[in-house]
């Protein structure tokens, strides 16, 4: 599933957070975009995912104009940078949510948690609360959550921030890996050059 | 702190609980439940009809309540909008205003068709206790970080599954929370059913009523109050159980977000449905047959004589603002004083006594146990701002505890090494910080006192009645003139306490 940003310019309270952006990410291809703070990376991805609407330009996945589509529609799956996991469900819920959403039977909903929850190496925490779990074990979870419902385009927005050097390197190396494994289209955010290097397949810089 | 301190200080409030509340459900327990054949009681026509329908309209009313109420429980919650603080009061503000007032006011703004029905009583049910889904609901989804919402969208959940995967699970003790409280306020509801209710819509509360006063029937309205009182505290044992829910107000800060077009119709449909029962009753209140007139009004303030009506509202108003002064000058210095010393907890827990029983069943009580000398203090003017002041109590007490828990205990310290005793450091230190508490105090017991009616209503006496006694007295006369002359009275009542609380709540906001 390709992705294409073309001539996308956003504005909030008279001041221009993005101005004419265009990108393609090909069909299965993890890209990077390295800017520093304020370059408007996390607002591409808001309006990648349609929380946000641009004021100019348009956004195709796998050529069909997605830019009126609402979030819920769209297929597009985030890993934000605080997870936002729902502490009110353990972790299979969570990974189970979008899943649930689609109105997936129970067989196919347990199959799928068991998936992914076997790619991010969390199979027996899956009834753990996720208030429990260390900063590595709910980014995880957020990927396989937002893996889950097989979508057209994941998005990360700075997935490893806050995390320590140690835990950082090996996540960065496993998040590759997964990435690679599920064949996703990824679009990647991140301040941090190395980390991208070692994630992406191609790298974009945003002043 | 001293234990004597402690004690004396936390011991008015416990006297005015003990001889409002304590002495009289005790002694009516003792004194009726052995000698009465309890089985009996429950094959006397009408009793068992009051149980189910104070049972149906009160599952009902609630269901209703919390199906309608969450919708501007969000939107007041999550959006900001020009004109949301007038709306926030217009939502909060009729869960402390007079019941008989209310029960005017749906009188005013409904069809005849609908008068004396179940519609009616349900629809000023709702009215009366969407405050509390506001007030309990909204601060939890106030908090609802806008990142979950955004993620459960990114997952694939429609506006619709986000409100009932993600919004109702983590509101759900706030909800059983609320759910509980309006139970108990639809379940022992009577100022309401007074004036809209009919014949076979008696909840248990006017059927106490009907036995003690019309029919003589002391025993059968003794047990059915302390029925009454045993399911009060069923639904309060399941209402406490619902944790982390606080019956908070809410408050400004929230995500700054446009409304949408469905937001919008909610503030829309939310604004019209609370103000159309005001406005009607402001109409009604100018209005006889088919001209605009002030006789309502005259009548009121006793500047137009009205032959037969025999009900003095002057006089009414006069002695509803003395009682209500006089219980504010007992709650607010005993209230304050028992939270300031007493740190207890079974003191605050002592002191909710009043709320867990219906204001009927306590006008019984008390008329029942105050009786015979030594204790016949029946004809006592000061009996009534006493049980005025114990349903008061909790409330004064919660809005000091509440602001006490702000103030920094350091700084109580430091008055105490620099030589305070507790009354100097409580006069100088904790009392000048507790002034917005104060104002919060002084204006829930005067609104309190003013409007109510089911422990007055037992204990009134001839040319001494406050003015929800006279209002009912009116509504229960025909004719246009005793309609509008209530419909004025219960405007000054709800102009008087919805001003009193309004005040208070724009106090504390800023």
């Amino acid at each position: 599933m390709s992705l294409s940003i073309r001539h996308l310019s956003f504005s909030y309270n008279d001041r221009e957070l993005l101005n004419n952006f265009s990108l393609e990410v090909a069909s299965g291809q993890t890209m990077a975009i390295v800017g520093p703070s304020g370059s408007g990376k996390s607002t591409l991805l808001r309006l990648t995912a349609g929380l946000l609407v641009a004021s100019h330009g348009e956004i195709l996945i796998n050529g069909i104009n997605v830019s009126a589509t609402p979030t819920h529609l769209r297929s597009v799956g985030l890993v934000f940078q605080d997870n936002q996991l729902f502490t009110h469900l353990n972790v299979f819920n969570n990974v189970a949510f979008g899943l649930k959403m689609a109105h997936q039977s129970r067989s196919a909903i347990a199959a799928r948690c068991e998936e992914l929850l076997n790619l991010v190496g969390l199979t027996e925490f899956s009834q753990q609360s996720v208030s429990t779990l260390s900063g590595g074990q709910a980014k995880r979870v957020a990927l396989a959550r937002a893996l889950a419902p097989k979508p057209q385009v994941l998005l990360l927005d700075e997935p490893l921030t806050g995390l320590d050097d140690e835990l950082h390197d090996r996540l960065a190396t496993d998040l590759r890996q997964i990435l690679q494994t599920s064949k996703t289209t990824a679009l990647l955010v991140t301040h941090d050059l190395a980390e991208a290097r070692t994630i992406a397949d191609a790298i974009t810089h945003i002043q | 702190m001293s234990t004597l301190w402690t004690r004396l200080a936390s011991a008015p409030a416990l006297v005015v609980v003990a001889v409002s509340t304590a002495i009289p459900l005790m002694a009516i327990s003792v004194q009726h439940i052995a000698s009465v054949d309890i089985f009996a009681v429950w094959q006397r026509p009408g009793v068992t009809d009051a149980l189910f329908f104070s049972l149906w309209q009160g599952m009902l009313s609630t269901v209703l309540t919390l199906a309608f109420g969450l919708f501007p429980t969000w939107v007041l919650a999550r959006y900001r909008f020009a004109g949301r603080s007038i709306l926030v009061a217009l939502v909060t503000v009729p869960f402390v205003l007079p019941t008989i007032a209310v029960g005017a006011a749906f009188l005013a703004v409904l069809p005849t068709s609908l008068h004396r029905t179940t519609w009616a009583i349900l629809l000023a049910h709702i009215f009366f206790n969407i405050s509390v889904v506001v007030r309990t609901v909204g601060p939890l989804w106030r908090s609802v970080d806008q990142g979950l919402i955004e993620s459960a969208q990114t997952l694939g959940a429609s506006p619709a599954q986000v409100y009932r995967h993600l919004l109702l699970p983590i509101a759900r003790p706030a909800i059983i929370s609320a759910g509980s409280l309006i139970f108990v306020m639809c379940f022992t509801s009577y100022g309401i059913i007074r004036i809209l209710g009919g014949p076979g819509l008696a909840t248990l509360d006017i059927e106490i009523y009907r036995r003690a006063v019309q029919l003589g029937d002391i025993s059968g309205a003794t047990v059915l109050g302390i029925t009454q009182t045993l399911c009060i505290a069923c639904a309060f044992a399941w209402w406490s159980r619902s944790q982390g829910a606080q019956f908070s107000k809410i408050g400004d800060r929230n995500s700054a977000r446009a409304l949408n077009r469905s937001s919008r119709i909610i503030v829309f449909l939310t604004a019209a449905a609370f103000t159309a029962p005001l406005g009607a009753l402001i109409f009604s209140s100018l209005h006889t047959r088919d001209s605009w007139s002030l006789t309502g009004w005259k009548v009121l303030f006793g500047l137009q004589d009205i032959r037969g009506l025999s009900i003095d509202l002057p006089s009414s108003l006069a002695t509803s603002l003395v009682y209500a002064l006089a219980a504010t000058a007992i709650a607010v210095p005993v209230g304050m004083a028992a939270t300031a010393f007493a740190r207890r907890h079974w003191i605050h827990t002592a002191v909710v006594l009043p709320l867990s029983t219906s204001p009927v069943v306590l006008g019984l009580a008390i008329l029942i146990t105050y009786d015979r000398a030594p204790f016949d203090f029946r004809s006592s003017r000061l009996l009534i701002p006493l049980v005025h002041a114990a349903i008061a109590l909790p409330f004064v007490m919660r809005a000091t505890i509440a602001m006490g828990n702000v103030i920094p205990p350091d700084l109580r310290h430091a008055a105490e090494t620099l030589g305070a005793s507790p009354w100097r450091r409580w006069l100088n230190i904790d009392l000048p910080l507790l002034r917005p508490a104060l104002a919060t105090g002084v204006a829930f017991s005067l609104a309190m006192s003013l409007g109510e009616f089911g422990a007055t209503s037992f204990l009134t006496r001839r040319n001494s009645s406050t003015l929800p006694i006279s209002i009912a007295n009116l509504f229960s006369r025909a004719g246009d003139i005793p309609r509008s002359t209530g419909m004025a009275a219960a405007t000054l009542l709800i102009f008087i306490t919805g001003l009193l609380v309004v005040s208070v709540d724009r106090r504390s906001y800023s």
